[in-house]
């Protein structure tokens, strides 16, 4: 029989409990550049879930590289790699250290040095040139490489991962695009590889496993990495015999955002190059990377012989417990994947907090923990009131089951998030829909190339909640009166209304207008002629739907954008180059720089953001993608700022808002405070385990258990912590 | 004649509120990111201010604070609402105290110029307008949430006051809650905050109450206004002077700083880069000082002393805000007072390292001043063990400041550059007009070797047997760096009009008619050359293979100066485009063929020039030759030579390398 992704597999003589690898990746969550308490509940929180190996965050292996403030050095990484080792233990997952250099894809930025690389090449994002080593210089990092595996190994780690992938030198050495040098170095590209593998094997002997993240692809060839060359490549590691498992993937300096792309590149790319480089593996387990988010797909890789296990870091950043929902048999219930990269890809000089739009408690373990718990519960759980031992924890504990029903307006992905963790608490609840389908604004919005997955979350939550048997009525439209009614009988009311578009933004435009959830939904009330798509936000919204237009319904669209490009928000995911290429591609008109000033009878007027120049730009129709602003109609109604909301009804803003604040709002009225902004700040780094260590944690430890203290009462109202109406804390 | 007596009106005391303040430079608030990460003071903001207290600044006030939990923009905000900054505010103040200068500190909450990244709860604003850079729809406050600000306000001034600060600054300007309700662009309510001047003025005004009922009627009380947003349907002076009427009608205030400009809109010309002439601020507080008896605040590019002393004498504004002056030098104001006013490192308003760093969410630094963003960790340039003969070959920005500061330690230092000029490639750049001010980087440099007895020896263009007569302890090779011809211009015999920026701005060529200017850079290179030939005469394409033509010119907010310049000159802007090769056209002297490669088609262009605006390669033939030389010194390598960077890295190599010696 085939092998399944929960089965355990051995990696250079150890054991890893499923065939599921966490990859690594940036999460901003170090202190300074160590491995930190967060890391360790994040990671954990994946070991519980059934990993089968974790490869921690890449950390540099010389104190000069420094790619991204918050990049972990490995010489700072003992104690957090140590918290790491145990907090995963119990679970036996196989975690491995990410070990790395950038080279000239580094940043001078924050070490205020120079970065060293093969050959003097600038990279082509910071266009910064590298100093070109010399040979006292490269062996100063392959011995760096041996003494950061012996720290690893030092730490309880059960091995490391060299990584030659999107941002390394030791691609670099490989690559003709970076390797110019007339030396061995550049007489023998692999030199350089082999002779950090064989140090790092050398130092830390035969029972500590050494794998190797290597690109097959530099996407580049004319001089890159081809996978022809790789597969040459690898059949000479391989032979080494000093790699106990290697992860193919596909990157280079001219495509580092194909190495974890959002979901205009199909699932499992890699699956052909992979199945190429595991014919020359020989008998080393290769590893399928690449947007693989679908276990079914998971399965099918192993089956074909494609791989031996298979890295799915954005599913579990979506779903902890997609192991174990898998080994339960349950994988409709399975949080999915949305390959949308809004707030997983973290890359980003701002530091943001790696986290997940479906799941927004990833990489807040250690300071939310009662919105991990809340994500990792399932219909079969016991509600949380259970699950601790309220008696442990003082008398705080709440019966779930014993708080008043939960009426909730609004089927959008705020409403059915806190519907479905309210009825998981064991309360009755019943959601009012307006409109026939639920879902909300973003399954309206899942239209178009790449985009069709973003509805996934709206349907997983609506499927969840017919799961839970909600009392779900479409097409009722709420009132102020059925709110009074529904509080004079003694139940909660939670308003998730979502947003409305800005009628007046152009009164005096004499052309129709258009809302562009209106067109996705029916383009052919469209009317004939060009069309003009008004995009002040700079989101994924007005792109797409202008490479919709031009490319699936051939229409001659121009994109009006302020901004010196299009799609500015798009950096965030990687998207916004292609954005940019695809739209030109498919013909769009980007009239970027540019401010509406009026809209004429067949025109747009427009005007340059800095020189004033006039401009018009022909059209029929215009889309108007500007901000929508909250639809609070109900909320005015009922005049009583007490009213808990969530989502775009207090703001519009994306999906992870909506989800994170339809399940705090849930979390407080179960009585299960959630640690509030305030209470993150007063206890930096206080990993609170009380509430995050129960639900996941059935096959392992428990921790302590039971509500978190609540410290929000004086906390910001509306979705933030707070008092909250009816909130029965006892 | 002393600084004193030559800057009358600057070193002339002024009373403020309850402080008596010793001359009038104001190292007034602005953003560090020296926080930690979890929002709390540090020592390097404490050594930091003490180094401008030290150099003699009349009055210091920080960085802001934030007053509510539901404001946090940026990541390495101080988040004064807890009250443990309080032993970080102690720290700063006793260190500024200790000099005798007074520090008062900034509170704020940013309102809708934020995000919730860092918070993850809802924006707070006025109204549901979104801000032009964060692009988040915030909350419309309401009546409790606005209750809860202004005792936010309260609260953080008592931890000040606690924290040893002399007084509170109410930023109200540039990036505010307070700034959005006085604004009529952010304030769409129909409540008492919304609408007339007086109700939007509101919120302030019941901020400046609370606020001094929290502190008491000892500690300066002052106020920050913009003079005018900059932006459409914004606040303009007319009702910034009104406000100020206000708020001296309250009796709480002590004084009026001012600003112009919206943080998150026009930020470009509140931190004005060298594009934007001095003082280009002052119509602000010199209307408002007509308006009010209360000091008044005036700050804008106040590079030199004599500047501020002449804007004061001509009654624009009792107080002058010195900020990037007193960055690049924090003892700006000892030198101007001691009559040392030639010895102030003058800032270039380049923006790279101060401005620049910021916006990417990195520490305060200088182009010119290693030491700024240091101070907590450097000491200052220790005497050395023994003194050394130091020879130092180049005399751009690396070699220069290699000398300073190998000089400043007391070592014998000979400096050996080949041209007859120092400064590297600095004059060159400089030779543009818009880019004048970075010479005086170099002349800052050049006026310390001299004064430092660096042995300077022009025109001589070393080998190494001539570092090896001067028996040299160490060397330090800056030898810079020199263009490259690109793979596709072919050969210079066969086509000599494809030069580079250095040809044209060093005089080898002189370009005219149609030129095509290829920027593989992304800096002032490539604009510098467009618009200098632009000026002469030509016809100014500019290419990319960017997606934005001066890419980088946006973190030192020169992109929008450089598109109104482009603009008016006719220069025209291509982005996505590498070039193919060249060849020679029927009709025109040379066809530049260039790739979209979005969508891989390519495009001919005619034209009699191309400029190419490319990576160099380093000059370091010197430094290969010397480390086969066997002499017994110690061979460093900086600067360009090492790699070829921009100014800063120069300048922070060179000042390493002399702290090692």
């Amino acid at each position: 029989m085939s092998p399944n992704v929960v089965d355990p597999v051995a990696v250079g003589g150890h054991g890893a409990p499923s065939r599921l690898v966490f990859g690594p990746h940036e999460t901003n969550l170090a202190r300074g550049r160590a491995i930190s308490d967060r890391h360790a509940a994040y990671y954990r929180r994946r070991a519980a879930g059934g990993a089968g190996v974790i490869v921690t965050e890449t950390a540099s292996v010389t104190a000069n590289d420094w790619p991204y403030e918050r990049a972990p050095l490995a010489a700072a990484c003992p104690q957090g790699w140590e918290a790491v080792a145990k907090a995963c233990a119990p679970w036996s997952t196989l975690v491995l250290a990410g070990l790395g250099h950038s080279g000239s894809q580094g940043s001078s930025a924050y070490s205020q040095e120079v970065m060293w690389a093969p050959s003097p090449v600038a990279d082509v994002v910071t266009r910064e040139p590298p100093a070109a080593l010399d040979e006292d210089g490269i062996q100063q990092i392959v011995d760096a490489f041996g003494d950061a595996a012996v720290l690893a190994r030092g730490s309880g780690l059960a091995g490391v991962e060299i990584d030659a992938g999107a941002w390394s030198l030791l691609r670099q050495f490989l690559s003709g695009l970076t390797n110019q040098r007339s030396d061995r170095f550049g007489q023998d590209r692999l030199l350089m590889i082999r002779l950090v593998l064989e140090e790092v094997r050398r130092r830390v002997g035969s029972d500590f496993v050494v794998a190797l993240r290597l690109s097959c692809d530099e996407l580049a060839p004319w001089a890159g990495i081809t996978p022809e060359q790789a597969t040459q490549t690898v059949a000479a590691i391989t032979g080494w015999g000093v790699v106990d498992m290697l992860t193919v993937i596909k990157a280079g300096p001219f495509s580092t955002s194909a190495y974890r792309p959002d979901a205009h590149i199909p699932e499992c790319f890699n699956w052909d190059l992979c199945q190429a480089v595991r014919a020359v593996a020989g008998d080393v387990p290769v590893v399928l990377q690449g947007s693989v988010v679908d276990p079914g797909r998971a399965s099918a890789a192993l089956e074909a012989g494609v791989c031996d296990l298979v890295e799915m870091t954005r599913a579990l950043m979506a779903d902890a417990r997609l192991v174990e929902k898998l080994r339960h048999g349950r994988p409709e219930t399975i949080r999915p994947c949305l390959l949308c990269n809004q707030a997983c890809r973290v890359r980003d000089p701002r530091n943001p907090i790696v986290s997940c739009v479906v799941d927004p408690a990833s990489g807040h373990e250690a300071n939310e923990p009662a919105l991990a718990a809340a994500a990792d519960s399932t219909p079969a759980d016991p509600p949380p009131g259970h699950l601790g031992d309220p008696g442990a924890s003082g008398a705080s504990g709440l019966e779930a089951s014993s708080g008043p029903p939960v009426l909730v307006v609004g089927a959008g992905p705020a409403g059915l998030e806190c519907a479905t963790v309210l009825a998981r608490g064991g309360r009755k609840v019943r959601v009012v829909e307006r409109r026939q389908e639920l879902g909300g604004t973003l399954l309206r919005a899942a239209v178009g190339p790449g985009r069709e997955r973003l509805g996934s979350i709206s349907e997983w939550l609506a499927a969840e909640a017919h799961r839970l048997g909600l009392a779900i009525d479409t097409g009722v439209e709420a009132d102020a009166e059925m709110l009074s009614r529904a509080r004079r009988d003694g139940w909660q009311v939670v308003l998730a209304t979502g947003a409305r578009p800005v009628a007046d933004r152009y009164p005096a435009a004499a052309l129709p207008v258009l809302d562009p959830l209106a067109v996705l939904g029916n383009p052919g009330a469209l009317p004939e002629g060009p069309v003009a798509v008004i995009d002040p936000v700079g989101d994924a919204v007005a792109v797409n739907l202008a490479e919709w237009l031009a490319t699936d319904h051939q229409r001659h669209v121009t994109l009006i954008s302020p901004d010196p490009v299009a799609g500015t928000q798009l950096s965030r995911t990687g998207d916004l180059a292609d954005a940019n290429g695809r739209l030109q591609r498919a013909g769009v008109q980007r009239r970027l720089r540019s401010l509406v000033r009026s809209i004429g009878p067949e025109s747009v007027h427009i005007e340059d953001c800095w020189t004033a120049e006039a401009s018009e730009v022909p059209a029929a129709a215009v889309i108007d993608c500007g901000h929508r602003l909250p639809d609070e109609a109900l909320y005015q109604a009922v005049g009583d700022p007490g009213f808990a909301r969530a989502g775009d009804c207090v703001a519009p803003r994306s999906a992870l808002e909506a989800v994170l604040e339809g399940r705090r709002v849930a979390l407080r009225l179960l009585g299960w405070a959630t640690a509030s902004a305030q209470a993150q700040e007063a206890t930096p780094g206080a990993s609170t385990t009380s509430a995050a260590t129960t639900w996941a944690d059935r096959d392992g430890p428990r921790g302590s258990t039971g509500p978190a203290a609540d410290p929000a009462d004086a906390g910001p109202s509306d979705a933030g912590p707070g008092p909250i109406l009816g909130a029965t804390r006892r | 004649m002393s600084g004193g007596s030559r800057y009358r009106h600057l070193f002339s005391p002024l009373r403020v509120g309850s402080l008596t303040l010793r001359n009038r430079v104001v190292f007034s608030a602005h953003l560090t990111n020296y926080a930690t990460q979890d929002g709390r003071p540090s020592e390097q903001h404490a050594a930091y201010y003490a180094a401008r207290a030290a150099g003699g600044a009349g009055l210091i006030i920080t960085e802001e604070h934030s007053t509510h939990p539901t404001d946090w923009p940026y990541e390495k905000l101080i988040h004064g609402f807890h009250e443990d900054v309080i032993p970080g505010y102690r720290r700063i103040t006793e260190a500024v105290h200790a000099h005798d200068v007074p520090i008062l500190a900034q509170i704020n909450h940013n309102g809708g110029q934020a995000s919730s990244m860092y918070t993850r709860l809802p924006v707070w604003a006025p109204s549901p307008v979104p801000d032009p850079l964060f692009r988040e729809v915030p909350k419309a406050v309401e009546a409790r949430e606005i209750a809860e600000i202004v005792a936010g306000y309260a609260k953080v001034a008592e931890h000040c006051l606690r924290g040893g600060f002399d007084g509170i600054e109410l930023q109200c300007s540039h990036s505010s809650i307070v700034r959005g309700f006085l604004s009529p662009a952010t304030n769409r309510r129909t409540d008492a905050y919304g609408g007339s001047l007086p109700n939007r003025a509101r919120l302030l005004l019941e901020i400046v109450d609370a606020v001094r009922q929290a502190v008491g009627p000892r500690p300066v009380l002052g106020v920050r206004l913009c003079g005018d947003e900059l932006i459409e349907g914004g606040t303009t002076i007319a009702d910034a002077v009104e406000v100020a009427r206000f708020v001296e009608a309250t009796g709480q205030v002590d004084y009026i700083n001012t600003s112009i400009g919206v943080a998150t809109a026009t930020l470009y010309m509140i931190e004005a880069s060298m594009q934007i002439p001095p003082g280009y601020a002052m119509f602000i507080p010199s209307a408002i000082r007509q308006a009010v008896s209360l000091p008044v605040v005036g700050v804008g590019r106040f590079k030199d002393p004599l500047q501020a002393d002449r804007a004061l004498a001509e009654g624009q504004c009792d107080l002058v805000g010195v900020v990037r002056g007193q960055i690049a030098d924090p003892d700006f104001t000892a030198k101007a007072r001691s009559g040392h006013a030639e010895q102030i490192r003058t800032c270039l308003s380049c923006n790279q390292e101060c401005v620049g760093r910021m916006g990417l969410n990195r520490w305060l630094g200088c182009i010119e001043n290693p030491r700024t963003g240091r101070e907590s960790v450097t000491a200052s340039v220790a005497p050395p063990r023994a003194r050394r003969r130091v020879v130092v070959v180049g005399g751009g920005p690396a070699g220069l400041q290699a000398a300073v500061s190998s000089a400043e330690r007391g070592h014998h230092v000979t400096l050996l550059e080949r041209s007859t000029r120092l400064g590297g490639q600095i004059p060159v750049a400089a030779s543009v007009p818009s880019r004048a001010e970075l010479l005086d980087i170099t002349r800052n440099l050049v006026a310390a070797v001299a004064r430092l007895g660096v042995d300077v020896r022009t025109g001589c263009a070393a080998q190494p047997a001539t570092v090896a007569e001067l028996r040299p302890d160490a060397v330090i090779v800056a030898t810079g760096a020199r263009p490259v011809r690109p793979w596709w211009a072919g050969s210079p015999d066969e086509f000599p009009s494809v030069v580079d920026v250095r040809d044209v701005l060093e005089g080898r060529a002189a370009p005219t008619g149609t030129v095509v200017v290829v920027d593989e850079l992304g800096f002032h290179q490539a604009t510098s050359v467009a618009e200098l030939l632009a000026d002469r005469g030509c016809r100014v394409e500019i290419t990319t293979n960017g997606m934005v033509v001066g890419q980088d010119l946006g973190i030192t907010l020169d992109l929008e100066t450089w598109n109104v310049r482009a603009h008016a000159r006719g220069i025209r802007q291509s982005t996505d485009l590498v070039p193919m090769g060249v060849g020679s056209g029927a009709g025109s002297p040379l066809v530049l063929t260039l790739q979209h490669h979005p969508t891989g088609t390519d495009r001919t262009v005619p034209c009699e020039w191309v400029v190419v605006a490319g990576h160099q390669q380093p000059d370091d033939e010197l430094w290969h030759a010397l480390n086969g030389w066997g002499l017994d010194a110690a061979i460093h390598r900086i600067g360009d030579c090492l790699a070829p960077r921009r100014a800063h890295a120069a300048v922070v190599e060179g000042h390493r390398v002399a702290v090692g010696l």
